[in-house]
């Protein structure tokens, strides 16, 4: 398996998914934070979550990362890239867990993922997928210069609009 | 390839190793169908998906999980088998799969034998259960001929399965239940051989 590489950002680290990180999931997913992104699950729904997380991984060499906040080692979210089965094209997706947001982190994160898709595994777009009623999450969008390019319907999520990033000349 | 840390079992048909992401296709079309209907399927592509992540992200939690067996003349998939805990569970499971065209070979027989084996072996395993659907019949006489016993006292996971209980290490080292599970692999390789007293289905 692809090792997953860790990234240092000015305020936070970004690196794999392990097991210790199983509270932090099971906290998110039991909130209502967690209802644009499947959520609400239970304990075994946020277990699932996590291994799926770290299998993600395997399956596309690239996946989403734990977010800590560098000044406390606080777990502060997961935020990466997300190719799953059926996606329309790999997204970077942003989850910020409750407390942390309001200061901009999930913009950092998204922003150190999407220089790892440009940079260092070649992309040349890449998008992320918002809930309409999520206007949280569009102002990161918005934030990283992601602009609106239609929508798309998923059987679990429902219809969610496309944001596209700009290309990587502009990004880089 | 499969993850490098998993380790790979060879048994006499068969090879298991890690699962990988070209194993992939089987495990979706068993998933998506009928077959699965006894593990919580059928699913759709994208659960389907999702599931097999996280199989692979299991065996870096708990350093165990689900691997895939393949045909070790061709290397195809027939299916999974190993050790199951997700969240929710309340032991740990030996649990398998075998693709739809790969049943009646003594494949699961096979490949079960040898996971349970490992992880009594190489993990320290004192007992074992696998949580069955009754109405699966052929994981109930899969139980049986792997010499699981049904075990009324154990907790299930939801009120819809029954927990068999594993023989212990002991009962299978060089005990008649241990020899009567390799002779009747050995007359699914060689249907000529067929050895007394061994209940062949």
């Amino acid at each position: 398996m692809t090792a997953i590489p860790t990234i240092d950002t000015a305020r936070l680290i970004l690196r794999a998914p392990g097991p210790q990180d199983f509270p932090a999931m099971r906290a998110f997913y039991a909130s209502d934070r967690s209802r644009f992104v499947g959520g609400p699950k239970d304990a075994e729904g946020a277990w699932r979550q996590l291994a799926t997380e770290i299998g993600h991984w395997a399956l596309c060499g690239y996946g989403r990362w734990i977010v800590e906040d560098k000044a406390t080692g606080t777990v502060c979210g997961i935020v990466g890239l997300w190719n799953p089965e059926g996606w329309p094209e790999p997204e970077i997706g942003w989850d910020l867990f409750d407390g942390f947001e309001g200061r901009g982190y999930a913009t950092e994160a998204a922003e150190a993922a999407r220089a790892h898709a440009y940079e260092t595994l070649g992309w040349r777009t890449v998008i992320s997928l918002v809930d309409p009623a999520n206007r949280a999450s569009a102002r990161v969008a918005e934030r990283l210069c992601a602009r609106p390019d239609g929508e798309f319907t998923h059987a679990v999520f429902g219809t969610v609009i496309v944001y596209r990033h700009p290309v990587p000349e502009v990004c880089l | 390839m499969p993850h490098a840390d998993i380790p790979v079992i060879q048994t006499e048909r068969l090879v298991l190793r890690g699962p990988a992401p070209e194993d992939y296709p089987k495990f979706e079309s068993t998933f998506t169908s009928y077959r699965s209907r006894f593990m919580g399927g059928p699913l759709s592509e994208y659960e389907s998906w999702m599931l097999y992540a996280a199989e692979i992200g299991h065996w870096q939690i708990h350093g165990f999980g689900m691997w895939m067996i393949h045909d070790r003349e061709t290397d195809a998939t027939m299916g999974m088998a190993g050790g199951w805990f997700p969240k929710g569970w309340p032991e740990r499971e030996i649990a398998w799969m075998i693709w739809p065209a790969v049943e009646g070979r003594g494949v699961a027989l096979e490949a079960v034998h040898a996971v349970r084996s490992w992880c009594y072996d190489h993990l320290g395993w004192d007992t074992v259960v696998s949580y069955v659907d009754p109405k699966n019949v052929s994981s109930v006489r899969l139980c049986e001929r792997l010499g699981a016993r049904l075990d009324p006292q154990a907790e299930s996971i939801d009120s819809h399965d029954v927990v068999y209980r594993h023989p212990s290490p002991a009962q299978l080292r060089g005990t008649q239940l241990a020899d009567g599970i390799a002779m009747e692999v050995r007359n699914y390789i060689d249907p000529l051989f067929k050895p007394k007293g061994v209940p062949l289905d």
